[in-house]
């Protein structure tokens, strides 16, 4: 009972079970407002569900493929480039070059198109180079400034054990910020699945599940863009849990004292 | 009467070390020196007590001696070398007791083991006789945050003396500790120094009572006064207390003595100057 009440009050810490039964009713909830909803222009469940079906015959399993295989190589590819970067901020003549290429997170796509058309000899290499930029001005802001706040104390206490300053840098920069740069690369992998509909908009030539998203969208099909939005939902959660998974096995010791485990 | 004791060869040396920053002085030839403490039929180590105001330059002076920072004149060494400190030489325990989070208290260990001994078993072996003797061994796999304050700062202790030549720089180890805790802390110090004859440790605190109850020499560090009393930019160290010529050290509760008493008053009062 105690527990009930905990759910309405701050900063109280509540059982796995309340916790379950606390998402089941809002889950519920959140169905029957869907339900009842008066909009018209809102899809009802069971019409999401049936246009879920058709599209899954007409290939949105393929294209969800298709599309996932895309946003993993440009997750991979970013969390290298942008790890790199972020790492070698620790030496002063990269820092300028970080931060510059962190202030291009303001740009938009117009233009720089044209410029990665050249670059790329395939439809595909077109929207992995859009993506993984577009991915990696944020992770590379994100993950430098979590190297810059690395409290000086942690250095100090690497230097004090005889270590080389690489050898600070890997053991206070690279593994003591392991589980801080699996939280970025959860962020920004989730970001990677929004911006595909744009870079699949962009270059339609392998399809993929944007390409389908903008499609029915342009035939106002609201059913089928629910169903594909709910597809992408399900499988980004899916990556988000899998990356998650990786913090808590690589990483145990980031939990530990949170008041929320 | 004091207890006998002779001194052996010189274990850390502060020459002359002055600091500036952007033009101002903050240490102004500083030099002490530490020297091995030789009492028969006993292991004895070497406790040094560093006093003084806030905002004095005791962080930068510890930092030196550290070999973390760089003097803008003069030089410390340490074992007789004829070269300036490196970072490592010296053991430092911070105040809020750093630990690598993202490793157990064995990685951190083995990890500093390792960096002076090169073979894995000796480093294991090592590291497993140490947690044994400060009562950790049963801690071994838990990780930094899951230790309680003084398990923590023993942690630190073992890590820093694994890794550096004798000698530990422990920055306020007395700092917001109950009695109790204060008891402990100061007969880890005692037998940290007693564990080597040539075991040094140099304890900065604001704690006179607790400095002195633990310590063979004070450093007592202070600026110098103009004519009118207003002090002048640059601190030294002012004054040294040999605490085994006046027979206050290695006696039990020996902060009940009236001589002890008495030696903390005047110690008080010459800080109330600085």
């Amino acid at each position: 009972m105690n527990d009930a009440l905990n759910v309405l009050s701050p900063n109280r810490v509540i059982s796995r079970q309340t916790l379950r039964w606390l998402v089941g009713f809002q889950l519920v909830m959140l169905f029957f407002i869907w339900i009842f909803t008066p909009t018209v222009f809102l899809p009802k469940p069971k019409e999401v569900f049936q246009a879920l079906s058709e599209m899954w015959m007409q290939g949105l399993g393929g294209e969800l493929i298709t599309s996932f295989y895309l946003n993993l190589q440009a997750i991979a590819i970013s969390s290298v480039l942008s790890l790199l970067l972020a790492y070698l901020t620790v030496v002063p003549f990269f820092r300028p070059i970080v931060t510059l290429l962190s202030k291009l997170r303001f740009l938009s796509m117009v233009g720089l198109t044209f410029f990665f058309t050249l670059m790329a000899t395939t439809g595909h290499e077109l929207k992995l180079y859009l993506l993984v930029f577009s991915v990696s001005v944020f992770f590379v802001t994100g993950m430098a400034e979590v190297v810059a706040a690395i409290p000086k104390e942690q250095f100090d206490l690497a230097r004090t054990l005889r270590m080389s300053e690489w050898r600070v840098v890997y053991e206070v920069v690279i593994l003591g910020q392991a589980d801080k740069a699996f939280e970025i690369l959860r962020q920004n992998a989730a970001m990677g699945w929004m911006m595909l509909t744009m870079v699949e908009g962009i270059s339609r030539s392998e399809g993929g599940v944007g390409a389908m998203l903008l499609n029915q969208n342009k035939h106002f099909h609201l059913s089928a863009v629910f169903a594909i939005q709910i597809s992408i939902l399900v499988l980004g959660l899916g990556q988000d849990y899998v990356i998650g998974l990786l913090r808590r096995v690589f990483c145990p010791y980031a939990a530990l004292t949170l008041e929320r485990k | 009467m004091a207890a006998p004791c002779t001194y052996g060869k010189t274990l850390l040396k502060v020459e002359d070390v002055s600091l500036e920053y952007d033009g101002r002085p903050i240490l102004k030839h500083v030099t002490a020196e530490i020297r091995d403490i030789i009492r028969p039929d006993c292991v004895q180590g070497q406790v040094v007590g560093f006093l003084g105001p806030s905002g004095i330059g005791k962080t930068q002076l510890f930092r030196i001696i550290a070999g973390l920072n760089k003097p803008t004149s003069g030089r410390v060494t340490v074992n007789g070398e004829d070269r300036p400190v490196q970072a490592g030489e010296v053991g430092v325990v911070a105040q809020d007791y750093p630990l690598f989070e993202h490793r157990t208290v064995m990685s951190n260990l083995l990890l500093a083991a390792s960096q002076k001994e090169k073979d894995s078993k000796a480093a294991h072996d090592k590291v497993v006789q140490y947690l044994n003797d400060f009562e950790l061994l049963d801690k071994a796999r838990l990780y930094p945050v899951q230790l309680s304050g003084g398990q923590r700062q023993r942690c630190a202790i073992i890590q820093q003396i694994l890794c550096s030549d004798h000698f530990l720089l422990m920055d306020e180890p007395f700092s917001g500790l109950d009695l109790l805790m204060l008891e402990k802390t100061s007969d880890l110090i005692q037998k940290v120094a007693n564990m080597d004859e040539l075991n040094t440790i140099i304890v900065v605190t604001h704690d006179i009572t607790a400095a002195a109850a633990v310590s063979d020499h004070l450093w007592l560090m202070g600026r110098d006064h103009d004519s009118k009393g207003n002090p002048l930019p640059g601190s030294h160290i002012v004054e040294t207390y040999d605490l085994i010529e006046r027979d206050l050290c290695w006696h039990d509760q020996i902060i009940t003595h009236p001589r002890f008493v008495d030696f903390v008053r005047e110690v008080k009062e010459r800080f109330r100057t600085l």
